[in-house]
């Protein structure tokens, strides 16, 4: 599930996001209004891509 | 510009602050840098990747060690090497390659059921120490200090993983430190900054709280370092060094592939992301005079 617009919203609780230009792709985000961490999935000029973001795995570490 | 044609391919499973880092370190060098996540891999495998090199920073083993391979095999060198993140990434070979290769490294035992953990600890006698084989952040890893450590241990393993399925697991002997261990940070062969991780606890990981301080990084550091990459190669690495007071002497605990250092450089001061910025750097111009 993802959102592509240049406005996302939280893929949870839908409230929106403010979009930050200096978010990379990767990056976590939270949603400001539920709590829920998103993956910035895509983050260009024109688009920015919002998804569920990963949960902790067993062989996650240095 | 396709934003997966870059020179360097930053690998992640999420971006942390590392990997911000780095990347902000890289292309303040002028190096094109393009974040990979893994479902990028399949347009990257299918188009043939123009990169020159990918650096693997997932945060994932799996993740890591599988990317790796694949940029590999469609011509793209890696740092770390697949190689070398296929070792740091399972405690069972570490242990089996530092004991074949003469790297001081604590006496450790593979497992392979629940019967052969009670041997290995009754061999080793109170305490040893119970790890899994890949992990990290001093997860899972357990002080065995009585047969009531082993039954309890064995008992929750038991309800879990009723099939044994997460076998093999790492016994070792436990070394008597002196509340600390020691973390290298080691650049392409270089040990680039050492800190000292103290806790009252005896896992002095610093996702668990230790406190970091900074310390010269010693000659027996720097051999023990340079009999690490010896093995795995030039890369980055976090290596864990931990002092056997009975001995006297240093061992090599692990090596880690994907090092942190976001917390830790605020408090010794050294620029990892630029050390390894201008490694990949001199790894680049030097593929482009071959």
């Amino acid at each position: 599930m993802s959102t592509q617009t240049t406005s996302a919203d939280c893929l949870v609780c839908d409230a929106p996001f403010t979009i930050d230009a200096e978010w990379e792709k990767g990056e976590i985000v939270e949603c400001g209004s539920c709590g829920q961490e998103h993956e910035v999935a895509e983050q260009t000029a024109a688009l920015t891509r919002l998804e569920l973001a990963p949960e902790v795995e067993e062989d996650w570490g240095e | 510009m396709n934003e997966l044609e870059a020179d360097v391919l930053l690998s992640v499973t999420v971006l942390r602050p590392e990997e911000k880092l780095l990347g902000a370190a890289l292309r303040a060098r002028g190096v094109d840098v393009a974040t990979v996540l893994p479902p990028d891999l399949g347009a990257i495998v299918r188009g043939g990747a123009a990169a020159r090199l990918g650096l693997i920073r997932n945060v994932s083993h799996q993740q890591a060690l599988s990317t790796a391979r694949l940029l590999e095999h469609v011509g793209v060198q890696t740092l770390n090497r697949t190689s070398a993140i296929e070792v740091c990434g399972d405690k069972g070979l570490q242990a089996l390659v530092f004991s074949r290769n003469g790297v001081p490294h604590p006496e450790s035992h593979l497992a392979f059921s629940f019967a052969q953990v009670r041997e290995a600890v009754a061999a080793f006698g109170w305490p040893s120490v119970v790890k899994p084989v890949s992990g990290s952040w001093g997860r899972g890893v357990t002080r065995m200090v009585n047969e009531e450590c082993v039954d309890a241990w064995i008992g929750g393993r038991e309800s879990a993983d009723a099939a044994g399925k997460l076998f093999p697991v790492l016994v070792q002997e436990y070394v008597d430190k002196p509340g600390h261990d020691l973390r290298v940070v080691v650049v392409g062969a270089e040990p680039v900054v050492a800190i000292r991780r103290v806790s009252d606890h005896w896992r002095t990981n610093t996702t668990l709280g230790a406190d970091v301080e900074r310390v010269e990084v010693t000659a027996e550091m720097a051999k023990l370092c340079r009999g690490v990459t010896d093995l795995l190669g030039e890369g980055f690495y976090g290596v864990d060094l931990v002092e056997d007071r009975a001995a006297g002497a240093l061992k090599v605990l692990e090596v880690n592939a994907n090092p942190e250092f976001a917390k830790s450089s605020a408090v010794h001061g050294v620029d990892i992301a630029a050390a390894v910025a201008d490694h990949v750097t001199a790894a680049l111009a030097l593929s482009s005079a071959h």
